[in-house]
């Protein structure tokens, strides 16, 4: 099996310019189009990546205006193997979200538009969906490329910590940061993987260790994990389990102690390392710019501040709260040590299984079923996504049924460098799986 | 009577912490030696400059700091125009050194912490307005920690020099002008003087609160718990009038670096000056007090002290001090070896050169040709200058006035000599 990316001649272009336009009218996908023609194999590349030449705004009014002159090591390496960034995809602001709701024009469900997409990458889940033998370049800091993956029928591949240079992300909290893809088949992700991975001397903590591949073929259920997620998303699992069963693969239940946790965990330490992260938005030197030089320097940084969205402007007062002297062994340390505790459990069974899950604990909401719910509420739609992100455990979403026309996802995850035998599952999945994209771009 | 200071020094590295700009050369321009990771872009990151932390593993083991076998950073979060990212990336608990100390004559001025931090930018006040200059944005510091064990003003003074000898045989740049936040309690309440600039201030500033604090217990008053600054000009500290509330920089640990491995950093013995001086004057039974002058700020005159012999140690002593008192800097250590052998006790300056095989005659001869060849140069890089020099005595007379200047030459005799060189060159 060979790669396979849309590349257009010049003739088609201005057709599929104005086919993508119109698209992206409906559904939000992109924030930014480029209409300059293109001569690579098309690839689309979420907000808060830096591509030169082309705005990055994360989503937030607070950096409307700023134009990187510097690529992504991803996006170079990309770049440097023949691949042209067609736009920049929408999102949650900073990457704060799992619905995708947290954009000033929210992307839209491919399957039908009433959906929510997913968060927070949002747009190159749906731009996955749109454009034919598409891969967007997308990030995942608790869960951002297997929700919207599995809300719009793609898949989202969110490897190893460390494994893709983050030069070039736009930081939403660095030790969890991940760059990651979204696809449509194992071919394709494994090639967009072979050419960004690997160590970068511009980023301290990307890693130069070889991605080895071991292929169990046992899978653990996590029973305490699964227990509190909708019954009939439980239902359709357990069919994915037979379904895997009769494939051969082993499937063993197991519980993982501290899981419940892992939510907390991660916005503890998400929150705590994002408030110092945003701290750099000012309002004077890129982005937004406050004009009113009457002021003085607190009321200039307030008054700039202003323009972060509500769940940033969350974030950023509960991350400072976490981090201050009095409270911080109380939350912040705890935090900590309940990563750590997790990762060794994790890593047990990972060394010689696959852990499996479905990546949402609920069917696709409609948009409005979500856009009033609390902020924990909202936190805790991430319980399935939380623990290999938390982690650093390499893992994938994919689609695996459809129900009253919408996608399912589950996920996968394997352990720490062992990312390609996440492809290989795929590419096993692939041949007994009919997928239905909502393809009508290319 | 308690002082503690938090000292900050600049290393001497080529290019700044956390990215590969110039940290000290070609500064006249602002915002010329800036890149996105100083600037603090989003999307940067730092890389540690690996020179920084060796030659901040060797100050710290000058300071007799234990060194951290693994050395993290943190964010240090606070807002000022200055402070491109919003936040400082720091140390504190994984410093590169702790638990050091200075030895003054037998007393131990205990060292907390070394640590490794990036300067902020620097802003320029104007009347209206501020400009900020991020050339400085990220270039590597120290800050140097004390323990609140210095008693006296006296003390203090000590305690600097011995700090700076030891920075300078680390090859830090003893001519920059150190910051420190000096720490004063003469009561129980700890009043902190911020930003102190150079060490004559710092002393000033000492002097000036050593004083205020006495007389406001003299009088019975109490002493405010507070941030002070140093006014030049009035020579005296104010009240920065901040909250009294405790400072809360929410530190985090810097996810953007990692854990530095520092066990297989090469760490050379340190260069003591003042202990060297001290062995010098027992073994060559000598002043100590001259020799410490000698050698605590000049390398060179440290090694050819350490280099002779005892007989020859006086004769060394005032051999160096013939050199300087000639105002000649750059002679060799053979000059020095071969003038040791002669008399030079009761030598005017003429003579002394002569035997030292340098006279007038041919450092003049070596002048010359050295403006000649400025004058080539000049006239060659601009073709209009040349055109108009024979008929425009305006344009060789601003020719002339050029080449003094660049070469500090004065009167008639060097404006002929310069005319007649640029002249020849003219007319080939």
């Amino acid at each position: 099996m060979t790669a396979k990316f849309l590349s257009l001649t010049d003739s088609e272009y201005a057709i599929f310019i104005s086919q993508l336009k119109q698209a992206n009218e409906r559904l939000n996908a992109f924030n930014f189009i480029d209409e300059n023609k293109k001569s690579g194999k098309i690839i689309s590349v979420k907000d808060n990546i830096c591509v030169k030449g082309m705005p990055a705004t994360a989503s937030s009014k607070i950096l409307q205006g700023y134009m990187p002159g510097f690529n992504a090591t991803a996006v170079q390496r990309l770049e440097n193997s023949g691949f042209s960034v067609i736009g920049k995809t929408n999102m949650d602001e900073f990457g704060f979200g799992s619905f995708g709701l947290n954009s000033e024009h929210p992307a839209k469900n491919p399957f039908n538009e009433e959906y929510v997409a997913g968060g927070s990458s949002s747009g190159s889940a749906v731009a996955t969906a749109l454009i034919k033998e598409h891969v967007s370049i997308a990030e995942s800091t608790g869960g951002s490329i297997s929700a919207p993956a599995a809300f719009c029928g793609v898949v989202g591949l969110t490897p190893t910590y460390g494994a893709i240079s983050r030069y070039g992300l736009i930081d939403y909290a660095s030790s969890l940061d991940k760059i990651g893809f979204i696809g449509k088949s194992a071919d394709n992700l494994r090639d967009v993987m072979e050419k960004t991975v690997g160590s970068d001397p511009k980023d301290t903590t990307s890693l130069s260790n070889v991605i080895s591949n071991k292929n169990p073929h046992k899978l653990y259920v996590i029973d305490n994990l699964v227990e509190n997620i909708d019954e009939s998303i439980k239902d359709r699992f357990e069919d994915l389990l037979a379904k895997l069963s009769a494939k051969d693969y082993e499937i063993e239940h197991v519980n993982v102690d501290y899981l419940e946790y892992s939510v907390p965990a991660y916005y503890i330490l998400s929150m705590s390392e994002a408030s110092t992260n945003l701290a750099k938005y000012q309002g004077f030197k890129y982005g937004f710019k406050v004009k009113d030089f009457s002021l003085n320097y607190n009321e200039f940084f307030m008054s700039a501040r202003k323009q972060f969205g509500k769940e940033a402007k969350r974030r950023v007062i509960l991350g400072t709260f976490i981090r201050s002297k009095s409270i911080k062994q109380r939350y912040y340390e705890k935090a900590l040590a309940i990563r750590h505790a997790i990762i060794a459990r994790m890593k047990k069974f990972l060394n010689d299984g696959f852990i499996i899950m479905p990546s949402m604990p609920i069917f696709t909401p409609k948009i409005s079923e979500v856009s009033d719910i609390s902020p924990v509420e909202a936190y805790s739609m991430d319980m399935l996504t939380v623990p290999p992100n938390l982690c650093g455990f390499p893992h994938m979403s994919f689609p695996y049924f459809y129900e009253k026309g919408m996608p399912l996802g589950a996920q996968i995850i394997t352990d720490h460098f062992n990312d390609y035998s996440l492809l290989d599952f795929l590419s096993e999945w692939e041949s007994g799986f009919k997928y239905k994209f909502k393809e009508e771009i290319g | 009577m308690k002082i503690g200071l938090e000292v900050h020094v600049a290393l001497p590295t080529k290019t700044k912490l956390f990215c590969s700009d110039l940290a000290y050369e070609n500064q006249e321009e602002p915002n010329s030696n800036v890149c996105p990771v100083c600037l603090g872009l989003p999307g940067a990151k730092p890389v540690l400059n690996q020179n920084a932390l060796d030659i901040s593993a060797r100050i710290a083991k000058a300071l007799n700091c234990e060194i951290n076998e693994k050395t993290w950073f943190v964010r240090k979060v606070y807002f000022y125009p200055d402070l491109p990212k919003g936040y400082q990336i720091t140390q504190l608990d994984g410093a590169i050194g702790i638990k050091g100390y200075v030895d003054l004559n037998g007393k131990k001025i205990g060292i907390r912490r070394v640590q490794i931090e990036e300067d902020p930018a620097r802003i320029i006040r104007e009347k209206d307005y501020s400009l900020i200059d991020f050339n400085r944005s990220g270039v590597p510091l120290n800050e140097i920690v004390t323990e609140p064990d210095i008693t006296s003003l006296e003390e203090l003074k000590n305690f600097i020099e011995e700090l700076r000898s030891i920075l300078y045989y680390q090859g830090v740049n003893i001519n920059q002008e150190l910051k420190t936040d000096l720490n004063i309690s003469l009561a129980e309440k700890r009043v902190e003087v911020k930003n102190v600039t150079g060490v004559k201030n710092l002393i000033s500033a000492a002097e000036y609160e050593i004083k205020r604090q006495s007389v406001l217990i003299k009088e019975g008053k109490k002493i405010n718990a507070e941030t002070r600054s140093y006014k030049e000009d009035s020579n005296e500290t104010v009240s920065s009038r901040e909250k009294e509330t405790e400072e809360e920089y929410g530190f985090t640990f810097e996810p953007d670096l990692t854990f530095y491995d520092t066990t297989k950093l090469t760490i050379p013995k340190a260069v003591i000056a003042s202990n060297i001086a001290k062995e010098l004057a027992d073994k060559n039974e000598y002043n100590e007090k001259t020799i410490r002058e000698l050698i605590l700020f000049n390398r060179r005159n440290l090694s050819l002290l350490t280099s002779i012999s005892k007989e020859e140690f006086k004769k060394g002593v005032s051999l160096i001090e013939k050199f300087a008192s000639f105002g000649i800097e750059d002679y060799s250590e053979q000059e020095f070896r071969k003038m040791l052998d002669k008399d030079v006790s009761s030598i005017e300056k003429e003579g002394f050169l002569q035997l030292l095989g340098r006279t007038n005659k041919s450092e003049k001869k070596a002048d010359k040709t050295e403006i000649e060849a400025g004058i080539k140069e000049m006239l060659s890089s601009d073709k209009t200058l040349f055109d108009r020099g024979i008929k425009d005595e305006k344009a060789m007379n601003f020719m002339i006035g050029e080449v003094k200047e660049k070469y500090h030459i004065t009167g008639k005799e060097a404006a002929d000599f310069i005319k007649k060189v640029i002249k020849g060159m003219l007319n080939n």
